[in-house]
């Protein structure tokens, strides 16, 4: 009886039916925990650093589903981009790293009530449906197959966005640039216009 | 041996609907602008993991799903530049960034 549940268990760890729910438990939980806490920490730089595992998970829940690339990206572009950002903001705007302060505002039980109003509903219709799909086994090349679909029959999507990142990148600079340049009363050129005109002799 | 169908897709898209709410909670509870971002963010993982698991459990042969997940990943990074820019900038304005106390608009 021992022998034979050991077998099985041997068999499984083999085969890995075992390890695929184990991971993907894992992950589960190390994206959900840490979310709740993004969520729900007092401070908020800890907060900002509980992003980090939980986007690390959802990196790992690509890679089970054999997206390989985007796993990659997962944790480039957000893990070593948009965390590190978000830190840089927290850390220009101070007064909001101290624990005292109230973290969350008047609304924090219907917030709590329209989430888990959205988890139910969310919950409840895709348990009532029956998907009929099927996991096939990955495809061998998934990596060179999304370069030629991006190459391919995307291009124009991946260059729209291409023109949308620059667009954000000279947005971003113009907007957190602030108004120190506009108020200079020389102009944008500084000393090279304001002297001929005299303008150090009025004040 | 890598054969995913022990996992079913309901377990992926219960992960994904409940990050989905939990980054609803924290767009809707927060006071901290930057905080809300983070929701936002969470919200955004939680439409990409969908991308990716349909796109595998429905055949991977096709690369929508991909394109799409790795197209919201490059309009997220740029979102959360812009976002924070704004941020900056009405804290240098308003000297908090606390979305309950910026209410100039108010009547």
């Amino acid at each position: 009886m021992i022998a034979s549940l050991w077998q099985a268990v041997w068999h499984s760890f083999l085969s890995g039916s075992f390890w695929y729910p184990l991971a993907f438990v894992c992950f589960a939980l190390g994206t959900l925990i840490p979310a709740a806490l993004v969520a729900l920490s007092r401070n908020i730089v800890h907060a900002a650093l509980w992003l980090l595992p939980c986007l690390v998970s959802v990196a790992g829940l690509y890679l089970l589903l054999g997206a390989e690339l985007l796993a990659a990206i997962q944790i480039l572009v957000y893990c070593g981009g948009i965390v590190v950002l978000i830190l840089f903001a927290i850390m220009l705007t101070h007064g909001v790293g101290d624990p005292d302060v109230r973290v969350h505002n008047q609304q924090l039980l219907w917030g709590v009530v329209a989430a888990m109003g959205v988890a139910g509903l969310i919950l409840r219709l895709l348990t009532q449906e029956a998907w009929q799909v099927a996991a096939s086994p990955p495809p061998a090349d998934v990596t060179g197959r999304l370069a030629d679909a991006l190459m391919g029959p995307y291009l124009l999507a991946f260059e729209v966005v291409s023109v949308i990142l620059l667009a954000a990148l000279i947005g971003a600079i113009v907007i957190a640039r602030g108004e120190s340049p506009a108020q200079e009363p020389q102009g944008p050129f500084g000393h090279a216009q304001g002297r001929p005109a005299g303008s150090e002799g009025k004040e | 041996m890598s054969n995913p169908a022990v996992i079913p897709i309901h377990a992926y898209l219960i992960v994904s609907t409940l990050l989905f709410a939990i980054g609803v909670l924290a767009v809707l509870t927060r006071r901290n602008a930057i905080a809300v971002l983070m929701g936002i963010e969470l919200m955004l993982n939680a439409a990409n993991i969908n991308f990716v698991v349909f796109w595998r459990y429905g055949g991977a042969d096709k690369m929508e799903g991909l394109v799409f997940a790795v197209t919201v990943i490059a309009l997220a990074a740029a979102e959360a530049a812009i976002a924070l820019a704004i941020i900056l900038s009405v804290y240098r304005r308003f000297k908090t960034v606390n979305v309950d106390q910026i209410n100039l608009m108010r009547g």
